[in-house]
Formats: C-alpha cells, sequence, structure tokens
C-alpha cells in the first residue's frame, strides 16, 4: 500500500527527528504511533497531532520540544534553532573555561593519589578542619571517599508500608490463620507488622554563582554522594538561574558528575539571583509538592544580587510546604562571620537550622542534623 | 457501545454532561481503540476524574476507582482474605480435622478494585486516581497487573481478564513515574480549557446561570490564573464559585460579591491575601470588560 508506506516513513523519520532532539522514541512507541494514526482521520491535523503526542510524549516537560519538532517536520514550518543544544559559542567557551578550570586545580600539585584510610591520623585532622576553599586539588581527593561517606547517610521516616517483623506493632493476621492451621486452628504463633523506615525526601539547592566556587567542588562531591543514594533525593544548582542536576549527578564516577555538572549549569561562575532561582523552584517544582514533607537544604552564602525581599517571600513559601529547612553556608565557618548580607538576613526567619558545611568536620556536623532532625526550630 | 470516530465518542460525552477538547476525546478514543490504558496529567480541578466517570457512562461499564495513597498495598487494593470468617470457621470446625481448601475459597475472599475490574463479566472503566502518591513498590506490581490482565492468589489460582477494562490513570505529578508504566500507556496532558469551552462547562454544570454572569465568572477566574498564586483555580473552582454566584441569585459580578465569595475559587490563605483591595478591583474590572468584549 503506497500511502501507508508513505505513512510509515513520515513517522519512522519523525521518531528520529524526536530522538535526535532528545526525546526517547523506542520502536515500541513508534509501533504505537502507526496504530493511533490507522485508528483516527489523516485528514484533521489536530487528531494527527494528538495521536502522535500522546503515543510518542510522556512527559509534560516535552511536550514543548515535541510541538517545535512537529511544525518543523509535519507542517513545514520555518525550522527553529535546535532546541536540545542550549551551548551558543559564548556559553560553550565558559564551561569549556569552568572544567579547564576544575582540572588545573586538581593536577596543581601532583602527589600520590592517596587512600583515605591511609592518611595518617595528623594528617587527617588537620584536613577535617582545613578550610574547602584552602584545599589543594590532592587534598580534596583524599577527601573525596570520606565526603562520601557523609553524603551517604540519609534521613530516615517511617513509611506507612507494613512488612513482617518479629518486633513489629500490628498482628498479621494472614499469616497467623495460615501457620495455625498446622496446629489444627489454634493461633500458637503470633507474627506482627511493623511499618519499615525509609529515607526521607531530600531536596538539595546549592549555590554555585562566583562567591561559592571554592566550596562548589567539595559541595558537589557532598551532592553526588546524596543522589546517590536512591530514588527520592533532588538536586538543584543556581546561580543567576535555577537549573535541574539530578540527572547529572546520577552517573557512578564522581569525576564524571563534576564535568556535566559544569556543563548544565551554564551560569557558573556568575552573579547570584537567590530569590528569583527560589521562585522558579517554587513555581515549577514546588507546585508539583516536590518539596512536600522534605528536608529542603539550601547551601549558599546569602548573597543576593538583587532583590533581599524576593528571598524572604519565596522562602516562607518553601518553609511551609517542607518538613525542615536547613542552610549552610561556609561562611559562618568564621567565627566573627555576621549574616549581614541582605538575603542571608531576609532568609534567616524561615531557616530550621543553620550551619557552616565549610570543611570536612562541619560536613559531618550537617550529616548528624539531617539524620536526628525534627520539624522547626530546635537550635 | 462502540466508538467508529473521535466524533462519535466526543459527541456521546458531550451527551453525558462532559465537555472534552478534541486532545482528550483523542485520548479516550485511542485508549479505546488501541486497548492501552491512558495516562491523563494536568494541574489540580482539570476534570481527570470526570474524565473516566463521564467515559463509563457513555460505555455503558461500571467505573471501579481505585484511590491510590501511600502504603497502598495488595490487601487493600486487589483482595484480602475475611479472617474474622475463617477464624469463626476454624471455631466451628474444632471438633473434625479441617482441610485448607476450606477455609480459602471464595466465600472467604474480599474483592479490592483490582480484582472487581479484572474479574468483572460486563464492561468496566478501571481509574486508578492518583497514582503517584502510591509508593514506587505498588508501582511495580500495578505494572504487572496493566501488562498480563491477571492476578495470581497463591490459594486460589490464576484469574485473567475475560475482557479488558478500559484503564485511566490520573497523575499530579508529586513524583515522576516510573518509565516502564509510562510506556504502557498513552499520555495527555490536560490543560486550562479556552475560555469559551470554560463558559460552556459553566453554563453546563449550573443550569440556569445567567449568561453574563457565566462569562464573567469564567474571565475572572481565567484572570486569577495569571497571577502568582500557590494553587491556580481549576474548571472545579469555576464550577463552584459559579453556583455560589448563581445562589445568591446575581446577574453580574462586582468586587462585593467577588469579597464575599472568594474562598471557593481560592484556597489557600497566602492566595486569598494576594487577591484584595485594589487587584481584586482590577481584576473584576478587566473580567467584566473581557466578558462584555466576548
Amino acid at each position: 500500500m503506497v500511502a501507508g508506506d508513505a505513512i510509515l516513513g513520515h513517522v519512522v523519520t519523525f521518531g528520529r527527528v524526536l530522538h535526535e532532539a532528545g526525546l526517547e522514541v523506542g520502536p515500541g512507541r513508534v509501533a504505537d504511533a502507526l496504530r493511533a494514526l490507522d485508528a483516527v482521520d489523516l485528514a484533521r491535523q489536530e487528531d494527527v497531532y494528538f495521536s502522535l503526542r500522546q503515543t510518542l510524549v510522556s512527559r509534560h516537560d516535552e511536550l514543548d520540544l515535541f510541538d517545535r519538532a512537529f511544525s518543523a517536520w509535519f507542517l513545514r514550518a520555518p525550522v527553529l534553532p535546535p532546541v536540545r543544544s542550549r551551548s551558543s559559542a559564548e556559553v560553550e567557551t565558559r564551561v569549556g573555561q569552568a572544567v579547564d578550570r576544575l582540572r588545573s586545580r586538581e593536577t596543581e600539585e601532583e602527589a600520590d593519589p592517596g587512600d583515605p584510610l591511609e592518611l595518617g591520623a595528623s594528617g587527617h585532622e588537620l584536613l577535617r578542619d582545613k578550610d574547602f576553599a584552602e584545599l589543594t586539588g590532592d587534598e580534596l581527593r583524599r577527601l573525596r571517599e570520606l565526603i562520601a561517606r557523609i553524603g551517604r547517610s540519609r534521613p530516615q521516616r517511617h513509611s506507612r508500608r507494613r512488612t513482617p517483623d518479629a518486633r513489629g506493632d500490628r498482628l498479621d493476621v494472614r499469616r497467623m490463620i495460615r501457620r495455625s492451621l498446622r496446629a489444627g486452628g489454634d493461633p500458637l504463633d503470633r507474627p506482627l507488622r511493623a511499618r519499615k523506615d525509609v529515607p526521607r525526601k531530600l531536596v538539595v539547592l546549592c549555590d554555585v554563582s562566583g562567591s561559592m566556587d571554592s566550596y562548589a567542588r567539595a559541595l558537589l562531591l557532598f551532592l553526588h554522594a546524596v543522589v546517590g543514594t536512591g530514588r527520592g533525593v533532588e538536586a538543584f544548582a543556581f546561580g543567576t538561574r535555577l537549573s535541574r542536576l539530578t540527572p547529572d549527578l546520577a552517573t557512578r564516577d564522581p569525576d564524571a558528575a563534576l564535568a556535566r555538572c559544569t556543563e548544565a549549569v551554564v551560569d557558573w561562575g556568575s552573579g547570584t539571583r537567590i530569590g528569583a532561582s527560589l521562585r522558579e523552584f517554587n513555581e515549577v517544582y514546588g507546585r508539583r509538592a516536590l518539596s512536600r514533607g522534605a528536608i529542603v537544604l539550601i547551601v549558599s552564602d546569602g548573597w543576593e544580587r538583587e532583590d533581599p525581599e524576593l528571598v524572604g517571600r519565596e522562602m516562607a513559601k518553601l518553609a511551609r510546604a517542607a518538613y525542615a529547612v536547613v542552610w549552610v553556608n561556609p561562611l559562618k565557618g568564621n567565627p566573627q562571620y555576621q549574616p549581614l548580607a541582605g538575603g542571608m538576613r531576609a532568609a534567616l526567619p524561615y531557616v530550621d537550622r543553620f550551619l557552616p558545611g565549610h570543611n570536612l568536620r562541619s560536613l559531618e556536623e550537617l550529616a548528624a542534623v539531617l539524620a536526628g532532625i525534627e520539624r522547626r526550630h530546635a537550635a | 457501545m462502540e466508538f467508529e470516530t473521535i466524533d462519535e465518542l466526543e459527541e456521546a460525552l458531550r451527551g453525558a454532561d462532559y465537555l472534552p477538547d478534541r486532545g482528550l476525546a483523542t485520548a479516550l478514543y485511542l485508549s479505546l481503540a488501541l486497548s492501552k490504558p491512558v495516562l491523563l496529567e494536568g494541574e489540580a480541578g482539570v476534570g481527570k476524574t470526570e474524565a473516566a466517570k463521564a467515559l463509563a457512562t457513555v460505555l455503558g461499564a461500571r467505573l471501579i476507582r481505585l484511590q491510590c495513597y501511600e502504603g497502598l498495598d495488595v490487601a487493600h487494593a486487589v483482595y484480602e482474605w475475611n479472617y474474622p470468617r475463617q477464624l469463626l470457621h476454624i471455631r466451628a470446625a474444632q471438633e473434625g480435622t479441617l482441610r485448607e481448601e476450606e477455609l480459602f475459597g471464595p466465600e472467604y475472599l474480599i474483592r479490592r478494585p483490582l480484582l472487581e475490574a479484572i474479574d468483572s463479566d460486563g464492561p468496566v472503566v478501571l481509574l486508578i486516581d492518583e497514582i503517584d502518591r502510591a509508593d514506587e513498590e505498588f508501582e511495580a506490581f500495578l505494572l504487572e497487573v496493566l501488562s498480563d490482565f491477571q492476578i495470581t492468589i497463591p490459594e486460589l489460582g490464576t484469574i485473567a481478564a475475560r475482557r479488558r477494562p478500559a484503564v485511566i490513570l490520573t497523575s499530579n505529578r508529586t513524583r515522576e513515574l516510573h518509565d516502564a508504566l509510562k510506556r504502557r500507556a498513552l499520555f495527555h496532558w490536560i490543560g486550562h480549557p479556552s475560555i469559551e469551552r470554560e463558559i460552556a462547562i459553566v453554563r453546563l454544570r449550573v443550569p440556569g446561570i445567567p449568561e453574563r454572569l457565566a462569562g464573567e465568572a469564567a474571565a475572572f477566574v481565567r484572570e486569577l490564573r495569571g497571577l502568582d498564586l500557590a494553587k491556580p483555580p481549576g474548571v472545579a473552582e469555576t464550577i463552584d464559585w459559579a453556583m455560589a454566584l448563581n445562589a445568591l441569585g446575581r446577574q453580574e459580578i462586582d468586587a462585593e460579591v467577588v469579597q464575599q465569595t472568594l474562598g471557593s475559587v481560592l484556597k489557600y490563605r497566602e492566595d486569598i491575601d494576594a487577591v484584595q483591595d485594589e487587584t481584586l478591583s482590577r481584576l473584576v474590572e478587566a473580567a467584566r470588560t473581557a466578558a462584555a468584549a466576548g
């Protein structure tokens, strides 16, 4: 059938266009699209559009991309600039420079890679208290495993799901009846069920603007370990705007993750718009209740380039949805530090715990706080 | 009831007092034609659950609803044994010997929504509501059920669907669903309706409402959606509000009546606080102008 072949060709090629643009379009979806087109009136553009969209796309945030591709391919609209690669020449240069900067720091002082466990007790202790900003690439590499270990301890909460547990608080009636049959109907055994503990949702918002540059590297290692603990963790980076990092940090190798992070956060090293970034988070992710019941961890020095009042308003919204808000500010490591920056002052009333996080010891403190956190102010 | 075209289904849904846009009608039609579940996503109150109810009505099918929540497990979604009855039976049989089959027969089975939907002779629309609230263990289990349309009860054996239910899943996107589940379903995003369609919905759901009031109410809600609100109102809120205004015997809106009834449109204290005084007067004016022009 000639017409049928033409459609087949069109759809298969369109699938490839979407794939190129970054949408996951497997053969199963293309087959569904063909079946759908077979069931609708091809003369109606709207029906063709929805049939393809509903079979080829499964996420709201992919709709925009699909629409552009559909216009370009089927409606022969003028081809829009490629959607996926947002790297203009300028951005590319900036990203390249950022990667180079990270790499050169790591090779700055060539020494043996060093195993953290072989680190002499005294050297270890020294590094524990050394400010992240003053670490050499080699020292940071030695601390990597320790940082990761801290990141892997996740706060828990009781799930509503019950599983068999000898120390449980509810009778497991199904199992009791089954077992009682062996004893001729007498419930000799009383199996129990208990709520199991599951990791509490954790949302991390990390400031990677210029003023945080020296801490970002260590903190990204920490974030990488946190994201590696499984589902229920979301990580974002912000500077002048917000960027979701979870997929980038999900790769196994911290170095690769670090490089990919740099690429994803195009405003690496530029000014900070904390309020605007928080608003973007609240509007896009908060509305989807991503932060509801979660511990929200914000890592930033609180230097707001624009409107501190906006920071306060958005922090209020965030704090209402969250289980608790923890703010980590590396500047707090300095005993003379006073939260004078406008953004920091505006945010503090909504922060449950305010911690330094400028060296290994303070990261350990952070992990302990996260593990034992209770709702609202204690400190 | 079978539908040959999207137009036929659209027409039937209208007959059931549900006004779908073309995209939703296409999604429901394809779900039937391809016998695939359809996943409906969208802001709260855009009519995801209503769509399933309307589909059941036009198909002459039974609507079986599984409301998801965290901790939902097989005992509440599929089946459970009736333990008190089993215990009574054990007690009654104390003298003789008891065979296991006696205790795990169909008469001791409590059938929950998923089993009901699979093991049904008549047509069924299965609504799995707010799947994003269930935990991942349950999502994995559901994926199995939706692939095979059969359920295994160890004591009784496997029960396979004699006819596949039409399946509608809804999600409010409080978390991302697993890719495997998404691949199995058609996906449709329901946005807020166009102003014309919203007015039509209000007039359909609030019989006797003055045309002008319906237009102004829809236009005002549209203005609200343009603000930066914690929870922008959906169609459900527009209907509730229009009902309230109509019950008050209003012909049109003004700042005073909007102020009194705002609680049926906006559900958050901070949102109500944000729409006061000048903002409120400005929106009322804008809505009245828009309605008069439309």
